[in-house]
């Protein structure tokens, strides 16, 4: 025979099936405001190091020292479609450093050695100056600090350089770091595309 | 060979001529831009195509997915492993494992205790997007604490975990000072709220910028938050989890939550002994009048751990081995 349950227990079960149901509740009201996935990005337009007329001004990087995690989730990216594929790329060598026996300045302008130049396309070996070559980035050194897309900007590069978040290296703080660092107000939540 | 080459060419020409020079004069080069656009697949010739620009990965679901699974069978085991093993030893497994992975695999983000002000700008803010993972982070310990109790903070959360871990000689906070510490939780949770329902621009995330813990899993952030860090961990020797108990503001959802909770942990194995024992073993001062107070108890098995009786009903031990000890 069941035994009659005491009123303390009725109660007990009245508060609990309440309160999942308050729980319940906003867990629905929650549910509707899930209309889109957002994550941080940078605006390139804003950008100090990338914005076009605003040379000379000095490298902030410091989207490669305020984000949370110790690689920063930031990246230089290249768009090929824009890139000149210079023989001297400012972005590559750092082009006021001395010059060697090869006529190429001797030093690289990346702090991490994240960028790799190899000639491309009808490559004629006797006159180098002619060929064209191909920069890529390597996103496992990069930290997004931002000299090349400084170095490439208009008039000594095509600015075919600029800096992006990853999301995937991303921790989607509430408050960006960055975001609060950033001189330009240049990160924003933008709507993310999903995996 | 098309004309813009030749051109490009005689450019690049001259300025190769005059880098000796440049090199011989001042060691420094006077850089002049061969290429005034882009080249085209066709000029750099042999069948050269443009590779993909390296755009930005989507974000991976998957590990937002793992983490809500692994949270529900964390909590899962916490409870049976408090409620039916009542086993400490199974705890500090279940701590070790869950430090591990939420703390110091996961960077401790996202967790429980900051969702609480996604929650709430979700709520006033109509432009706010929520992502599901939050949601079913905020919500599935308060499910859990309806159920069995705090059994979030006793194995599952990396925060309580890391000060579980280091609490090696615990001292008794006095009743009046503990319940006035207490008060601030309240009063963090308060601002916390207060913070986010600020318009876009003023708000503030203040339980993720103060997070102490967060800059140790991540072995980076700001050296003041470090040093926080530090010295409650420090403190965390002798006071067991001041986070937890005087701060942590999702604390005070789960207390007030598992106040009803259905079933949660109950010290008495069979029959009571009236020794004391486990108040005296209690470091956070959740057994008061011999029995645990659902809303402060979070669930760390010490109670059990030095139960005389509870070794008899549950470890298998012979009562005339408890006797002689």
């Amino acid at each position: 025979m069941k035994k009659k349950p005491t009123r303390r227990e009725v109660l007990g079960h009245a508060a609990r099936g309440a309160t999942l149901l308050g729980l319940g509740g906003v867990g629905a009201a929650l549910v509707t405001k899930t209309h889109k996935v957002m994550g941080w990005q940078l605006d390139p337009a804003k950008c100090v190091n990338s914005r076009l007329g605003a040379t000379g001004v000095e490298v902030c990087e410091l989207c490669s020292t305020e984000c949370v995690e110790p690689l920063s989730a930031v990246r230089a990216v290249n768009e090929f479609s824009k890139c000149g594929r210079c023989y001297i790329c400012p972005a590559y060598f750092n082009i006021k450093s001395a010059i060697n026996e090869e006529g190429l300045p001797s030093e690289k302008l990346c702090p991490r050695d994240a960028i790799e130049r190899k000639p491309i396309g009808w490559i004629d070996p006797y006159d180098p100056a002619n060929n064209f070559y191909e920069y890529t980035i390597d996103e496992t050194k990069c930290n997004g600090c931002g000299r090349c897309v400084m170095a490439c900007k208009e008039p000594a590069g095509l600015s075919s350089i600029r800096l992006e978040v990853r999301y995937d290296a991303c921790l989607d703080c509430n408050r960006c770091s960055i975001a609060i660092a950033c001189p330009d107000d240049a990160y924003d939540l933008v709507p993310v595309e999903p995996a | 060979m098309s004309f813009p080459r030749s051109r490009i060419s005689v450019l690049a020409f001259i300025v190769f001529l005059t880098m000796p020079l440049a090199a011989a004069f001042a060691q420094q080069l006077e850089y002049e831009r061969p290429v005034q656009a882009a080249p085209t697949e066709e000029s750099i010739g042999e069948g050269y195509v443009t590779p993909k620009v390296q755009y930005p990965k989507p974000r991976s679901l998957w590990w937002e997915i793992t983490d809500v699974v692994l949270l529900a069978a964390a909590l899962g085991l916490g409870a049976w492993i408090v409620l039916v093993r009542r086993s400490r030893r199974g705890i500090v497994v279940l701590t070790i494992a869950c430090l591990a992975y939420f703390g110091f695999f996961r960077e401790g983000c996202v967790c429980p205790i900051g969702s609480i002000q996604n929650v709430i700008v979700a709520l006033v803010d109509p432009n706010y997007a929520m992502p599901y993972v939050v949601i079913a982070i905020f919500l599935l310990p308060l499910v859990a604490a309806l159920f069995f109790g705090r059994v979030f903070c006793g194995g599952v959360c990396p925060l309580g975990g890391i000060q579980e871990l280091v609490l090696l000689k615990p001292i008794e906070v006095p009743r009046r000072l503990d319940r006035a510490l207490g008060a601030l939780k309240y009063v963090y949770l308060a601002l916390a709220i207060w913070f986010a329902v600020q318009p876009a621009v003023d708000r503030d995330f203040i339980i993720c910028r103060f997070d102490p813990f967060v800059g140790l899993f991540r072995w980076a952030g700001p050296a003041h938050m470090l040093m926080i860090g530090a010295a409650l961990l420090l403190l965390g020797f002798f006071i067991g989890r001041p986070y937890c108990r005087y701060l942590c503001p999702y604390g005070v959802l789960l207390s007030w939550v598992s106040r009803i909770s259905w079933t949660g942990v109950t010290i008495t194995p069979d029959n009571e002994l009236d020794c004391g024992l486990c108040a005296e073993a209690c470091p956070y001062g959740a057994i008061e009048k011999m029995r645990a107070v659902r809303s402060s108890c979070l669930s760390c098995a010490r109670c059990y751990h030095s139960c005389p009786r509870h070794r008899v009903v549950f470890e298998g031990m012979q009562e005339e081995a408890v006797s002689e000890s």
